[in-house]
């Protein structure tokens, strides 16, 4: 059978423990939340804050997508992942790396151990960028959701240098100028470049196929592709070699203007939609693409200097920018598309080969819907809490927030675990 | 060899049958969605089954093939089913039956 999406698919050796990894991280990092409220409620930068963004960032989300993403290659570029054996040595690399680096942070050991960690992770991430390359290299077919995946991994690849860079100057003090700027410079490149882009590319492919929507208007994504790309290049180049200029709101504007194409697009998707409800899946993603318009307003806000705000105004907008990029907007897409992936990776393991022969139970048997209702209702009502606990600088606030995260944390690992250990209820009969 | 009166009978019984191989995403069967093009008996032992996907991409797509081949076995074990996957014409929503329509919630 020609030209099937499961010809290629890699072993789920290779992509389930990713889940596993990430789901857990999920957990860890909303307790650390709880351990440290005062890092979102203060008015400084400090280590246990960037303990937890690297644990949200690294451990859980990009992880979650480096196991999607080698699920969804055969999908997107029709050929296999180039090595399983790679793939399978950059997930313990990158494990160790981020457990290395989160350790790191969370202990303030910047002159000590940031150099290892930060090159660990480089390491891993160049490994994964070498592994997407060369698939890609091989595609055969290159459709234009491909441009978001390579060039996505390529400002990963940006991002981590940048990192491995910031690392050495705290060892050695090379930089120019002031390592904040170089910081903004690296998290835009890692929220902006890889996340955003990233998810555009899967959820336009996506999105569409479980919806079932038809004739969609590509042209739209094209111009989120070159709108995110050329603003976010700007954005870099301006703070690189002119430490942030007046146009910086032109450039943000350039990259939300990307994204409001890109929100037009699943509009468009929702409405063409032949399949009317929506399961949890699908109500977690539409909240994450909604979800992306509040930083789009908070960062521009912020970016215009002319503004004046008080310090500790500007900085409760910038935890708000941040902290809803994470939670709000990578948070609840993972939530939502980890149950329109990792049901049908162990579906298809265990039931491919009983389909038609015998009553086989669908992808979506594998978890508990109601464990999963439950869990999108204390995320969403985590949200509300979360701003006005950032907002009112409050930390009892915002640790209801992270209680309420923390049960949609547990929730969702309890329906992970559930699918990943699932047994096959055929053989159960059988013996 | 079959008369073409037989022949149309078993096409319209394996019409039937695929009405219970369900596309796990959707939940709604694949001859609803429009996804079968042809059914065709050669008045011997041969079937030939000409179908597409909703999307080219589907993830599933080789176990919805398979249960197409094992549902019309299961009531013809001795036939040979030939499954021809096609994306000419590509499937579109056009294409589904107004029974689908109702399944769909549309």
């Amino acid at each position: 059978m020609q030209g099937l999406a499961t010809d290629n698919a890699p072993s789920p050796g290779v992509v389930v423990p990713h889940f596993i990894f990430a789901s857990i991280s999920f957990i860890v990092v909303v307790v650390l939340m709880l351990l440290s409220a005062t890092s979102f409620t203060g008015f400084f930068f400090e280590p246990h804050l960037l303990a937890i963004t690297h644990t949200a960032v690294l451990g859980w989300g990009t992880m979650i997508i480096f196991g999607a993403l080698y699920q969804l290659i055969p999908v997107i570029f029709e050929t296999a992942l180039y090595s399983e054996r790679l793939a399978k040595a950059t997930f313990w690399t990158f494990g160790a790396g981020v457990v290395m680096m989160v350790y790191t942070f969370w202990n303030n050991e910047f002159s000590t151990l940031l150099v290892y960690s930060a090159s660990l992770t480089f390491i891993a991430l160049m490994m994964f960028l070498f592994n997407i390359v060369a698939s890609t290299r091989r595609a055969t077919k290159k459709t234009f959701l491909s441009h978001f995946i390579t060039t996505a991994t390529y400002w990963l690849g940006l991002t981590a240098f940048l990192a491995l860079l910031i690392a050495l100057n705290y060892k050695f003090s090379f930089f120019s100028q002031s390592h904040l700027l170089y910081l903004k410079m690296h998290a835009h490149m890692g929220m902006a470049g890889w996340f955003l882009l990233l998810v555009m590319g899967a959820a336009a492919t996506l999105i569409p196929m479980f919806l079932v929507s038809h004739q969609m208007n590509e042209n739209k994504l094209k111009f989120a592709f070159y709108f995110v790309n050329a603003g976010l290049l700007l954005l870099e180049l301006d703070w690189l070699f002119l430490h942030g200029t007046v146009m910086i709101p032109v450039w943000g504007l350039l990259i939300a203007a990307g994204i409001v194409f890109f929100i037009s697009y699943v509009a468009e998707s929702y409405k063409k939609r032949l399949r009317r409800n929506l399961d949890v899946g699908m109500k977690h993603t539409m909240i994450a693409v909604l979800a992306m318009l509040l930083p789009v307003i908070l960062g521009l806000t912020a970016s215009v200097s002319g503004l004046n705000f008080k310090p500790e105004i500007l900085w409760k907008i910038i935890m708000l920018y941040g902290f809803s990029i994470i939670f709000f907007f990578i948070t609840s897409i993972i939530l939502g598309q980890t149950y329109k992936t990792i049901p049908f990776i162990i579906w298809l393991v265990k039931y491919k080969s009983f389909v038609g022969k015998t009553k086989t139970p669908l992808p979506k048997d594998l978890y508990s819907e109601k464990i999963a209702d439950i869990q999108l209702y204390f995320y969403i009502a985590s949200i509300p809490v979360f701003i006005a606990g950032i907002i009112a600088g409050s930390e009892i606030i915002f640790e209801t927030g992270a209680v309420l995260l923390l049960i949609t944390a547990v929730l969702y690992n309890i329906n992970v675990f559930k699918i990943v250990f699932h047994k096959s209820r055929i053989e159960n009969e059988n013996t | 060899m079959k008369t073409p009166e037989e022949i149309k009978s078993i096409e319209s019984q394996i019409w039937n049958i695929l009405k219970f191989v369900i596309d796990p995403e959707v939940e709604v069967n694949i001859v609803d969605m429009g996804l079968i093009y042809k059914v065709e008996y050669d008045g011997e032992k041969t079937v030939n089954i000409e179908m597409t996907l909703s999307t080219p991409a589907c993830p599933i797509g080789d176990a919805i093939v398979l249960n197409v081949q094992e549902a019309i076995k299961s009531k013809f074990p001795d036939f040979e089913v030939d499954v021809n996957l096609v994306f000419d014409p590509p499937w579109s929503p056009d294409m589904v039956s107004e029974e689908g329509k109702v399944l769909l919630g549309l």
